[in-house]
């Protein structure tokens, strides 16, 4: 027995394993040495020496905590057990020291008695709220019916000790109140004013809890009784004799249901349209998976088209007849590049073709075909109008057909 | 659109009646889908009234019972009794079993197949129960608790709750069940009494 009486050793023992604390606390009871022992946060002597301060203890391979640690853990949070014993040891505590004082009046009996009094206060508190929370729990989680009952009427009796408790710290303050008024502690009258307010409250607590511990208990009766009747019903069906021993043909006959009556789902049938439209093909998909109909699942999706495709389109268009343009303006002479592009009849076909559709083209020839190209760098100007009125300039290079070989040149 | 203005009906009323219309409940205690927000809204007295009031327009009445809800017709005579008597049969059956199992099962429990099935092949009377359901398709023991619960939450009595652990939720919709096999009265006494059953649940 090494555990440590030092407060400090003891805090900074668990602060320093504190992963593995906090782990063996969370599942407590299911976790194994080799387990804990593959963490990273533990190696094998640590934990020896973690045992060695009894720490944690090993069972039959299984690691668990300290009581002691378990309980101080479960007792801030308040969680586990209830375990109303514990107010009969303060209320004996606090009638030794009520006996105290009476004999001998010293300011430290004082002192214990109003401690004992908070201690039972809080205590109470806590224990009702594990109460309740344990009742809930057992109602809503264990499994077994047996013993979820067995459990339920555990709690039902905790319960009883509770309220004894109460009323036993109650008389305990009645009596005592002569000797209170004799101290005249102020703090000590508060203790006890807010004591008897919690113990009022308390008790509506333990009431509450009452009924609800009831109704559980009824319902899981309940539950057992009809469970009993569908087994004596089953070896009536066994027996062949259901329809003539019971009203089940009556009973069932009265059921409304719409499950049970065939009553069919009204049904809203699906636009055409909708089924067209993206969000219906991926409702036909749905259905094609469910009922196998590879027809329809192989119909993919297509890929999105993007946002400018019908741009691409014109772009090809005019790029197949670009070489031809540029053929043809350099077997003329008369125009310029860019006033060969301004006035060219472009056919039909191609539509309208603006303003700066022949710009860019001419920016494009002149970068394409350079080398067929002969630039003049000089600026000529062209003028148009914008809309009403406005009148723009606009300066350009002069781009004439290349006559004889010259040298290359780059686009200014 | 405008319907639900004018009656000031909740905004879950399209969800609530995709569910019930389709003959499913709408339990207190289920999880998926929003089963338990549905519930509330229902369960708001402003709201039921509402709800009633227009779904009787159509025929249609809540019914409620004890944390659930479910839709019945109105004005339609309830049909296929012959069905329904199977059903109901099949049923008995299993809540004969789920009664029959160490750990009952009641409304809330949480059970994996697995655990049914291991018990029944542990347990002769428990396995025999088992396969005198009448079900199709089911060879092993295991693939015949899994049929069962499937069919148990098509109707909306069990809930599936993790598809990876297999875990299966009691809804509160089952004690419709309960209470249908409790209002079935056994006309005469006889040498199947209520004592030699009582020995039955209790193992």
């Amino acid at each position: 027995m090494s555990l440590q009486v030092n407060v400090k050793d003891l805090l900074s023992n668990l602060y320093h394993n504190r992963g593995v604390v906090e782990t063996l606390f969370g599942q407590r009871d299911q976790i194994t040495v080799n387990e804990l022992l593959s963490r990273e946060d533990i190696s094998e002597d640590q934990y020896r020496k973690l045992v060695s301060l009894d720490i944690l203890y090993e069972y039959e391979n299984i690691v668990s905590l300290n009581d002691a640690v378990v309980a101080m853990f479960e007792d801030f949070m308040e969680i586990g057990e209830v375990t109303p014993g514990f107010i009969n040891d303060y209320i004996n505590e606090l009638k030794r020291y009520i006996n105290f004082y009476q004999d001998a009046r010293e300011i430290r009996f004082l002192r214990s008695i109003k401690k004992f009094l908070k201690r039972i206060n809080s205590t109470l508190t806590r224990e009702i709220i594990k109460l309740q929370k344990n009742v809930d729990d057992t109602y809503k989680n264990e499994s077994n019916y047996r013993i979820k009952l067995q459990k339920l009427e555990d709690y039902r009796e905790k319960r009883d000790s509770i309220i004894q408790f109460i009323k036993k710290t109650s008389e305990v303050i009645d009596e005592s109140r002569a000797m209170f008024n004799l101290t005249n502690d102020s703090e000590l009258f508060g203790i006890v004013a807010a004591l008897r307010i919690s113990l009022i409250e308390n008790l509506d607590f333990l009431i509450e809890i009452q009924t609800d511990i009831t109704d559980f208990i009824n319902k899981i009766q309940f539950q057992l009784d009809v469970y009993k009747k569908a087994q004596q019903l089953k070896e009536i069906k066994d027996h062949g004799a259901l329809h003539f021993k019971t009203n089940f043909r009556e009973i069932v006959s009265g059921i409304n249901t719409l499950k049970h009556n065939g009553h069919k789902t009204p049904k809203t049938k699906i636009p055409i349209d909708f089924l067209y439209s993206d969000d219906g093909h991926i409702l036909c998909k749905r259905v094609a998976e469910k009922y196998k109909i590879t027809r329809l699942m192989v119909r993919g999706l297509a890929d999105k088209m993007p946002g400018n495709f019908k741009d691409k389109g014109l772009e090809q268009q005019i790029k197949l007849d670009t070489e031809k343009l540029v053929e043809r303006f350099l077997t003329q002479t008369k125009a310029n590049l860019f006033e060969y592009l301004i006035d060219y009849k472009f056919p039909k076909a191609i539509g309208t073709v603006t303003f700066e559709d022949r710009l860019s083209l001419f920016v494009e020839i002149a970068m394409e075909y350079q080398n067929q190209l002969d630039f003049k760098y000089r600026l000529q100007y062209y003028d148009y109008t914008l809309g009403d009125d406005v009148k723009k300039r606009l300066g350009y290079t002069l781009i004439l057909p290349m006559k004889e070989k010259s040298k290359k040149q780059k686009v200014n | 659109m405008e319907d639900t203005i004018n009656f000031n009906l909740p905004k879950q009323t399209h969800d609530i009646f995709a569910v019930m219309a389709r003959g499913n409940f709408i339990s207190s205690n289920g999880s998926k889908d929003g089963m338990n927000r549905l519930y509330d809204v229902i369960n708001n007295p402003e709201n039921f009234d509402r709800l009633q009031a227009y779904f009787n327009v159509i025929r249609y009445n809540i019914e409620r019972g004890n944390n659930f809800f479910y839709f019945s017709k109105l004005g339609e005579p309830n049909s296929e009794l012959e069905k329904k008597l199977e059903r109901f049969e099949r049923y008995i059956d299993i809540i004969d079993l789920f009664a029959s199992m160490d750990n009952k099962i009641g409304i809330g429990s949480r059970f994996r197949p697995g655990e049914i099935s291991e018990e029944c092949n542990a347990n002769v009377r428990l396995k025999q129960k088992l396969q005198k359901i009448p079900l199709y398709r089911s060879e092993t023991l295991h693939n015949k608790v899994r049929e069962i619960c499937d069919l148990m939450s098509r109707d909306s009595f069990l809930e599936l709750e993790d598809e990876k652990s297999e875990s299966y939720k009691v809804l509160d919709s089952y004690s419709y069940l309960l209470d249908i096999i409790n209002s079935v009265a056994i006309y005469e006494d006889n040498s199947l009494g209520g004592d030699d059953t009582q020995g039955l649940v209790y193992n």
